[in-house]
């Protein structure tokens, strides 16, 4: 709460239900916003679609960390057991064919490799690990939470003006409109 | 949102129409196909180089191809089950065709009864079954030249000088206890009772007619050189009569869960009543465990039984895995051919596909797990009684077979073709893998059957029949058209998809 709040931070919009929220998802999309997003108080299928959101890199870091994992587990199993150290337990072999008994380790370190990427990856994506943001000093925008449909579009946006963008919100039908300050 | 579909405008369903002449020719090539068979098996009977019979080869053959189709109708009441004891909603559109492929059981089990009546084939398959049929051949042997009766006079007579030994004995020691101190006194009752206890264990044998017969069984049973403890301890599970009563109440549980879910489904299509609706979630949960336990004691019965000293408590698991994951490619190949010619067009959407894919992508990861735990367990702890349906499956020709169609065909390609999610939503990809994997899995049916084939026939003598191949060719294609005909058919006497369902909407209208 500094004296100076006079940069704009974002435009508030609150749209009265998920169809309407939707639908206005789609025109700020179509005008060709970049730094916005929609908040609701539960999922709304489609709206990746109707925001214009590309296939998430989430996966991809799943996908990383799990050949990871499956790699780092079999070159330990393989060089310790097979190659460095050969441990004859039962009378079987101490070559490929010991791989049977690698596999229930190669599971275990692909899974938990996947995991941490995934989280790692999760976290980067959304710069989480972070003490405030500046959002959550409206009151209009914590509606979010319990019954409110809301759009936030970044005044960081090339698109974004003061006035233009205020007439252009209440266009495609928003409720009640908040500049935001920081 | 925009462009919602309205399931009323679908209340009157999709009605197949056509695959006429596709159904005569697949009715038309299963029937000829089926008397090349009975032909080839009816007159081969004659003991062919080996020691094995043509009969005895096919009844492999046949045992393939009908748990190959079975386990896809399995598959469908899994899936019809499952969609409503968990509730769903998504899945009502395809949810008739899981239907109609559950209710092919009947026919491939009316198939699979020679299995469990023609003493050829049964014996064939079933070592068991001759196996004991020769000791109990025995053991009446044994009643008829009267060990009964010699068994009870042994004991009679030997009851009555054990009597007579112990009066004696008694005599001596009450005349020696008068005459002793009294702590030689208590030594001599103590003795005294002890007699008389070993007395009773010898006079109070159980003589009836019953328990002696037992005991002469048991005698041949157990013989060192021509007996078998196995079939001796399995006695109560492995005997004809339990066994072929046991394929009754299957064929009753399985036939009976499906048709009476369809029935509903059916009658639901006519009147939108929501009871029916509420009848087949009722009674599916109540259904699932016979279903799993008539399955899982089926599978114990044809698959486990083809070697009766062996067993795996994972058996029945990993025969559901590969019937849900198979059901799941078929339905998925039905629908797809289905659009193709022109119905469903507009129920069946991507989003379904994805839902569908994901299925056969869990299924395929839980089919991998089973089968390499089944694996696994016994592998490492290297039991002699365990290993062999492996050691057997790693010899020779079937060491290749068993890791190129089942470790890398049936899971490592298939796991790699649905890891990506847009590809499930691509008609022709998923149709893709999910051929792949039914192919797949006639491999697997094949590897669990017919690797038995060749000991078992020739006691150990050939791994393989030479040219049985071309007796499972055409099992499979006889079985096959059958199949293929009825499930056509089927097709015909009702809608596409449950019309009148209350949950329609929510079906036609999934998102992920």
């Amino acid at each position: 709460m500094s004296e100076n709040r006079t940069t704009p931070f974002a435009y508030i919009a609150e749209f009265g239900s998920a169809p309407e929220l939707y639908h206005a998802a789609e025109h700020v999309r179509d005008a060709g916003f970049k730094r916005w997003d929609v908040h609701t108080p539960y999922p709304v299928h489609g709206i990746d679609k109707a925001m214009g959101l590309g296939k998430s890199w989430l996966s991809t870091c799943s996908l990383i960390g799990g050949v990871t994992g499956f790699l780092t587990a079999l070159s330990l199993e393989f060089f310790t057991q097979v190659m460095l150290y050969p441990t004859v337990v039962q009378n079987k072999p101490t070559n490929l064919s010991t791989i049977p008994a690698f596999f229930p380790v190669m599971f275990e370190l692909t899974i938990l490799f996947t995991a941490f990427a995934t989280l790692i990856g999760l976290c980067a994506f959304i710069m989480l690990p972070r003490w405030n943001h500046p959002l959550f000093n409206s009151a209009l925008f914590n509606k979010f939470s319990d019954d409110g449909f809301i759009l936030v579009i970044e005044s960081r946006d090339p698109k974004f003006r003061k006035e233009r963008t205020r007439e252009f919100l209440e266009e495609i039908g928003a409720g009640e409109i908040e500049l935001l300050e920081a | 949102m925009a462009g919602l579909k309205d399931a009323d405008d679908f209340r009157d369903g999709e009605h197949f129409k056509g695959g006429g002449l596709l159904k005569f020719l697949l009715l038309g090539g299963g029937v000829l196909f089926a008397i090349i068979f009975i032909v080839l098996a009816a007159t081969g009977g004659a003991e062919q180089e080996g020691g094995y019979s043509r009969s005895g080869a096919m009844a492999y053959s046949w045992l393939f191809a009908i748990v190959f189709f079975l386990t896809l109708s399995i598959g469908g009441i899994f899936w019809t089950l499952l969609h409503h004891a968990s509730n769903s909603g998504w899945g009502i559109v395809v949810r008739r065709m899981m239907e109609n492929i559950g209710t092919m059981v009947l026919f491939v089990l009316i198939l699979g009864i020679p299995l469990v009546t023609v003493p050829t084939f049964k014996e064939a398959l079933w070592e068991w079954i001759p196996l004991k049929a020769a000791l109990d051949e025995k053991v009446d042997a044994r009643y008829e030249e009267g060990a009964v009766a010699k068994l009870k006079g042994e004991y009679e007579a030997g009851q009555k000088t054990a009597q007579s030994e112990f009066d004696a004995f008694k005599a001596q020691n009450l005349a020696d206890q008068a005459k002793a101190r009294p702590g030689a006194k208590m030594a001599l009752s103590d003795q005294l009772a002890k007699q008389e206890a070993d007395l009773a264990k010898v006079t109070e044998h159980d003589l009836s007619e019953g328990a002696l017969k037992e005991e002469i069984a048991k005698e041949v049973y157990l013989d060192h050189h021509d007996g078998n403890y196995m079939l001796w301890k399995k006695r109560g599970y492995l005997n004809e009569g339990a066994w072929t009563f046991r394929f009754v109440l299957y064929f009753i549980a399985l036939v009976g869960i499906i048709y009476a879910l369809r029935f509903w489904s059916v009658k639901n299509d006519k009147d939108g009543d929501p009871k029916w609706f509420l009848l087949q979630r009722k009674w599916a949960c109540g259904f699932l465990p016979f279903f799993a336990t008539a399955w899982t004691f089926l599978v114990f019965d044809w698959l486990m039984a083809l070697d009766y000293t062996w067993f795996s408590t994972m058996w029945g698991v990993y025969l559901f895995a590969g019937s849900a994951l198979n059901s799941m490619a078929l339905l998925i190949l039905v629908i797809t051919v289905l659009m193709k010619v022109g119905y469903l067009k507009k129920v069946v959407t991507p989003e379904h596909y994805l839902l569908m894919g994901r299925l056969l992508f869990a299924f395929t990861v839980f089919w991998g797990y089973i089968a390499f735990s089944q694996f696994f367990l016994i592998w490492y702890a290297n039991i002699t009684e365990e290993t062999r349906f492996y050691l057997q499956r790693n010899a020779e020709f079937w060491n290749m077979y068993t890791i190129l169609a089942l470790v890398v065909g049936h899971f490592f390609i298939p796991f790699l073709m649905l890891l990506i999610q847009q590809a499930k939503k691509n008609l022709t990809y998923i149709c893709t893998a999910s051929a792949w994997i039914l192919c797949m899995h006639v491999l697997d049916i094949y590897w669990i059957i017919i690797p038995e084939r060749g000991p078992s026939l020739t006691d150990g003598g050939m791994m393989t029949i030479p040219g049985a191949i071309w007796y499972d060719v055409i099992a499979f294609l006889a079985v096959g058209g059958i199949f293929g005909f009825f499930f056509l058919w089927r097709l015909g006497t009702a809608s596409l998809f449950p019309c009148r369902d209350p949950r329609l909407d929510e079906s036609l209208n999934v998102v992920n």
